[in-house]
Order: structure tokens, then C-alpha cells, then sequence
């Protein structure tokens, strides 16, 4: 079983059964989890920032409106099925109770990223994001499992695993 | 990526070296005890790596973090491992993890990190001004993702300024993180002549 960690700005996808991507420690930053559940395909990205503002350079995995429409390319060249699609969402925090600028950040990704997967017709079905904590994300590619850990807490699932074929 | 030169990491270290020189020295005055500063680590690493670099993303730490406002905006992070927290708050006479915990180490932060950037801002002939401190206990990788991603906008890479003081004695330190705009880092470079 292959950890695959997903840091800030980056994305991974994978068909193979028994990996794992993981994003560690997710504040304002959004875990972005795509899943065709019919064909055991996930991706994820670790979205830091809402807009690129339209001249950043190619790549810049970073910016929601970068990393949702790569995610689903990368997931969708693997094998899996436009319209099967699903995402999870984890995230989005206001780290800093005070701060103004960084609540903004954590909600603006969030609704930055809805707004990408409404355009694509993606279905968000599950969800832990906003509040004040962090958060970590894994993706068990193959049992289509997500599950969620907050500071000091244990692995919880959001998405229940089920086999390939079976309805989650 | 944006590259910087040895001789501008040395000059960005020692920065970092005077600034924590004269937090120290606030740091010193309000728990009445000494304090010693490590030697700063200047690093310029891409985004991804940044977290990694400062140790385990999903341990637990206090954040203090001050944004700074003027010439050169950004961040200043101060960051505590539990333990250390509980020594800093036994010196203040106060309980840590209770609200005059939090607050005492907010108070630190503050003074701290206010004299790290009043210090930076004479250095190089800029108008620095720190906000007032927010703080967090959470996963280390959280608090400083979030102070990254708010600085994040213009590129890839964060320049970490970082070093620990040292309260003797207790053996209790307070690690410390400059996180300038990515602009800012040419204005301080310019500054320096280098």
C-alpha cells in the first residue's frame, strides 16, 4: 500500500487499488477528493487559494480554477467516467479566529471550488469543511473510502469504503 | 522558481539574526529570564515543501501569527510545540490550554513579534507595522498552511526566515517565521544592496 502525500498546490490521481492520497494538515487550504466509484478511479488536489486572477503560468495547481478542471482531465485519462464523477470536500477553515483575511481564504475556497464542480455537473457527497480545525484527508483508491482526522483525533470515515459496483 | 543568491540568504539570515536579536531581548524582559537565539536558517523552498521542512504536519502546535501592514507586507509566525507552550505559560504564572494559557502566549507573540518587525522595518529603511496577533492550536501543518496561503498569490516559492529563541534554563523555545509577499523579498534584497 503506497502513500501518496498530496501537498499544497499539488494534485495526484490513481487506479490502483490499494493506494492511498493523503493531504496532512489541511487549514484554509481545500482537499479536493473526485471519485468514480463504478470504476474505483480517485484523484485529489490540495487547492490553496480560490482565483489565479488569470495570469498565472500553466500549472499552477495552487488556484481552484487550475487544479478542478486538471483533476478531472487526469482522473477521466485514467479511465474513469465524466458523468460518474463525485467529489469530497474537506477543509476550508478559519485557522485564526481573529484574522479576517484568512477566514475569507478558507471560505472563498470553498466556494471558489463548488462553483468549478457545479460547472462540471460534479456532485458534492460529502463534506467536512469550515469551522476553526485542521484537517487531514485520505483517499483509499479501489474501496472508494475517505476519511477525515482532526487534531488529536482518530480516522473517521466521510465516505464509506464499499467494493467496486456496490453503491457506498 | 525565483533563485536567490548565497550571499543574498546570508544577507536575509542575517536579517533574520538581528530581528530575533532584538525579540530576544523583548522575550527576555517579559519572563525575566535569558534567552539565547539560535542561529537563523534562511530557506527558500517551493510551496509543497515548506510544511515538511518545519517538522511533522500533523503534530500539534500554538500559532501566534502578526501580519504586517506598510512598505512590505506579510506574515510573522511564531510557532510552539505543546511542551514548550506549558513552560512558556509556567513562567507567565498562568495555566496553558486554560484562556489566560492562550492569551498569555498571544501576549508573548505579540511583543515578540512586534519587536522582530520593528527591528526588520529600521534595518532596512522600511515602514513596518505589525497588526494585532490571532493565535490557533491545532496541526502544525494547518497553522502554517494558512499562513502561507495568505501569502501565497504572486508565486511558487516561500522564503522561511526562521529561528529559535532559547529561554535558558527552562530549555523551552519559540521558533519563528518570517513569511514576507513575494514581492518583498526583492524590496528587502534591494534594500540590503545585494
Amino acid at each position: 500500500m503506497a502513500e501518496t502525500m498530496v501537498r499544497m498546490g499539488e494534485l495526484a490521481a490513481s487506479a490502483v487499488a490499494g493506494d492511498v492520497l493523503v493531504s496532512l494538515g489541511l487549514g484554509s487550504c481545500i482537499g479536493l477528493a473526485l471519485l468514480d466509484r463504478r470504476t474505483g478511479i480517485a484523484g485529489l488536489a490540495h487547492v490553496v487559494l480560490p482565483a489565479s486572477g488569470g495570469n498565472a503560468p500553466k500549472g499552477s495547481w495552487k488556484f481552484a480554477d487550475f487544479a478542478v478542471p486538471e483533476l478531472v482531465d487526469r482522473v477521466v485519462k485514467l479511465g474513469a467516467r465524466r458523468p460518474m464523477l463525485e467529489a469530497v470536500l474537506v477543509g476550508g477553515a478559519s485557522m485564526f479566529a481573529v484574522s479576517k483575511s484568512s477566514l475569507e481564504v478558507g471560505q472563498r475556497n470553498e466556494a471558489a471550488v463548488r462553483e468549478l464542480l457545479r460547472e462540471q455537473r460534479i456532485n458534492v457527497i460529502a463534506k467536512e469543511t469550515g469551522g476553526s480545525r485542521g484537517r487531514t484527508i485520505r483517499v483509499y483508491v479501489g474501496p472508494n473510502k475517505v476519511t477525515v482526522k482532526e487534531a488529536g483525533g482518530t480516522e473517521k470515515p466521510l465516505l464509506a469504503g464499499a467494493t467496486a459496483g456496490v453503491n457506498a | 522558481m525565483t533563485r536567490y543568491t548565497d550571499t543574498q540568504l546570508d544577507a536575509l539570515r542575517e536579517l533574520a539574526n538581528i530581528g530575533s536579536g532584538t525579540a530576544s531581548t523583548a522575550l527576555s524582559g517579559m519572563l525575566g529570564k535569558s534567552v539565547d537565539i539560535s542561529v537563523p536558517n534562511a530557506f527558500v523552498l517551493p510551496m509543497a515543501e515548506a510544511v515538511g521542512s518545519i517538522g511533522d504536519a500533523e503534530s500539534e502546535a500554538t500559532g501566534v501569527v502578526l501580519g504586517i501592514v506598510g512598505d512590505m507586507p506579510g506574515s510573522v509566525l511564531l510557532l510552539f510545540t505543546p511542551k514548550d507552550a506549558e513552560l512558556m505559560c509556567g513562567l507567565l504564572g498562568v495555566e496553558a490550554g486554560s484562556e489566560y494559557g492562550i492569551s498569555a502566549l498571544m501576549e508573548i507573540g505579540n511583543i515578540v513579534g512586534a519587536s522582530y518587525i520593528n527591528a526588520l522595518g529600521q534595518m532596512i529603511g522600511m515602514d513596518l507595522e505589525p497588526t494585532p496577533p490571532a493565535a490557533a492550536t491545532d496541526m502544525l501543518g494547518a497553522i502554517v498552511q494558512t499562513v502561507l496561503a495568505e501569502r501565497a498569490g504572486a508565486g511558487d516559492v516561500a522564503l522561511l526566515l526562521d529561528s529559535d529563541l532559547v529561554v535558558e534554563g527552562e530549555d523551552c523555545s519559540v521558533s519563528f517565521l518570517l513569511v514576507p509577499d513575494q514581492g518583498g523579498v526583492e524590496q528587502m534584497l534591494e534594500r540590503l544592496g545585494v
